[in-house]
This record gives structure tokens, C-alpha cells and sequence, in this order.
């Protein structure tokens, strides 16, 4: 029988869909009778969702004007293929 | 005359890059370097890593015209970072040390009791969604601190997955790791990053 730990250790497959159908039907089982375990699957999607919003919220504005300025620099010295530089 | 048509917006993006339309480069480097440092940092330390970005991209502004559309651009781009790491870590004669065992986090691994139940039950409770709760600036500040102190090796799996969407097999390819070290590797950062939410919604403290 699977147990809430053995839940917690495939759980971040679960979420990806990525278990075969008697272990996912086993983790769907468990967690219509466990609220605990439900309760943990929906919240590592949701810090996982938070971890996403985050890093697609803020670019490193140095690191990003840094790569600017080499691009800048490297197109200076080719030659534009349409003479269409802008 | 030119009756080409190009109904996606990344088709005209390319396009423009083989151009040498600088306001492309502008908009590419803005939307595509975060992934590209993703991968990097897979590989090698921040400064090295940023340095092979920068290389890529002035090889981009040559190599573009090779580009073929077999694959998305944002892929493209990754292989092309993966590759320049890896065939630096050869010339330097170096590997990446990555942490492949499966095992629960301790923090984590102790809120079992012996029978295998919930001893500490997870007291996580979103009510808001992701995007409202990341205009908590403490919050945003705590998660940054705690995706820095990742092992590189899981970060880079996490963001390429989940913040810059590919799908298994590419993160796979692009890292080149077994579809099954990637599970760990995920597996593992979302285990820290439940752990750290949970805490400051606890306490409030980072």
C-alpha cells in the first residue's frame, strides 16, 4: 500500500504526469482518502507556479545591457544583408 | 518581388535577425538570455557562464542564416549554449558534479512517523494566485535568495522545465542528463522551493 511518504517521493512526477497507469492510479487512490497528501500535491504546484511567476517577472537589467552592448558592437561590424539595419 | 508570409511573430522575429535589425537583437536578447543563462549555469561558475552567453549571441548574428526552423528558436539557442559548455568543460578536462540521489529532502523526510503518515502535515494555504502573491517584494526577495542557493545543476533543470517550458526530452538533450536524473533534479528543487514558501508563510521570515 502507498504510503504518504512514498506519495512525497514521486509526487513531483505525479504532478508532470509522468508515472505509468497502476502507480498513478495507486497516487489517485491515496489521495482521495488523504487530505494531507492532497493538501502537499496542491501546494508543491503552487510554489512551484510562484517559482515560475518569479523568474519570468524580473530579467537582470545588467546582464541583459552587458549582452546589448556586445551585440551592438559585433553588428557594427557586419555587414547588413538587406540594408536594413534598424 | 517578396510575397513571403509569416503569420507566427517568432517567424518575422528571425527574419529580422537575419537582417542584422538591431532592434530584433534587442527584443531576442531581452526574451531568450535568461534560458540561455539557465543552461549555462548548468555547466559552469555565473561569470563564465554569462561570458558564453555573450559569445553565443555574436556567433547568433553569423550562424542565424543557418537557421533551419527544425526546432523553436528559443531551442536553437540553448544547444548552441549547451554545446559551447560542454566543449569547454573538455578542453578544461572538467565535469559537472550533479547529486543524483532520490531521496526526500530531511526537512521533509522528518515529518513522517514511523508507519510512513504525516507526523507535520503540510500548513501551506494559497488563497491568491501566483502573480498576486509575487507583489509581496519580501516574498520575491526570499525566493531569490532561496533559487540562488540551489545546486546549479537542479535550478537549471527547474527553470529550463518550468519558467522556459521545454519539454522533457529537449531539457534532456540540452543538459544531457537521463530522463530519469532529470525527474531527481526536479524532483529535488521543488521539494526546497515547497519547503522555503512554507516557511515564510509560516513565519513570515526568509
Amino acid at each position: 500500500m502507498l504510503m504518504c511518504r512514498d506519495l512525497a517521493g514521486i509526487a513531483s512526477d505525479y504532478i508532470d504526469g509522468e508515472l505509468t497507469g497502476r502507480r498513478n492510479l495507486s497516487v489517485k487512490m491515496h489521495l482521495m482518502m488523504c487530505k494531507h497528501c492532497r493538501s502537499f500535491i496542491g501546494n508543491l504546484r503552487a510554489s512551484t507556479d510562484l517559482m515560475k511567476a518569479h523568474s519570468s517577472s524580473k530579467p537582470d537589467e545588467e546582464f541583459i545591457r552587458r549582452i546589448d552592448e556586445r551585440v551592438a558592437e559585433a553588428l557594427k561590424t557586419r555587414k547588413p544583408r538587406d540594408g536594413n539595419n534598424e | 518581388m517578396n510575397t513571403a508570409v509569416h503569420p507566427d511573430p517568432q517567424g518575422s522575429l528571425i527574419e529580422d535577425l537575419k537582417r542584422g535589425n538591431s532592434s530584433a537583437y534587442k527584443k531576442a536578447v531581452r526574451e531568450y538570455s535568461p534560458g540561455m543563462l539557465a543552461v549555462a549555469r548548468f555547466y559552469l561558475d555565473y561569470s563564465s557562464a554569462e561570458e558564453i552567453v555573450q559569445d553565443c549571441w555574436v556567433t547568433v548574428i553569423d550562424a542565424i542564416h543557418k537557421f533551419e526552423g527544425r526546432s523553436s528558436l528559443k531551442t536553437w539557442l540553448h544547444r548552441i549554449v549547451a554545446n559551447r559548455c560542454k566543449n569547454k568543460l573538455r578542453s578544461s578536462k572538467r565535469e559537472v558534479a550533479i547529486d543524483f540521489s532520490e531521496s526526500l529532502e530531511p526537512e521533509l523526510a522528518n515529518r513522517f512517523n514511523a508507519t510512513g503518515r504525516w507526523d507535520l502535515p503540510p500548513s501551506l494555504k494559497f488563497h491568491e494566485s501566483a502573480d498576486t502573491l509575487m507583489e509581496n517584494d519580501a516574498l520575491s526577495d526570499c525566493l531569490d535568495k532561496h533559487l540562488s542557493a540551489l545546486p546549479e545543476t537542479q535550478r537549471s533543470a527547474l527553470m529550463l522545465y518550468e519558467a522556459h517550458q521545454h519539454k522533457s526530452e529537449d531539457v534532456c538533450n540540452i543538459l544531457d542528463v537521463s530522463a530519469s536524473n532529470l525527474r531527481v533534479l526536479l524532483h529535488r528543487a521543488r521539494q526546497k522551493i515547497f519547503l522555503m514558501v512554507e516557511t515564510f508563510q509560516e513565519t513570515g521570515e526568509c
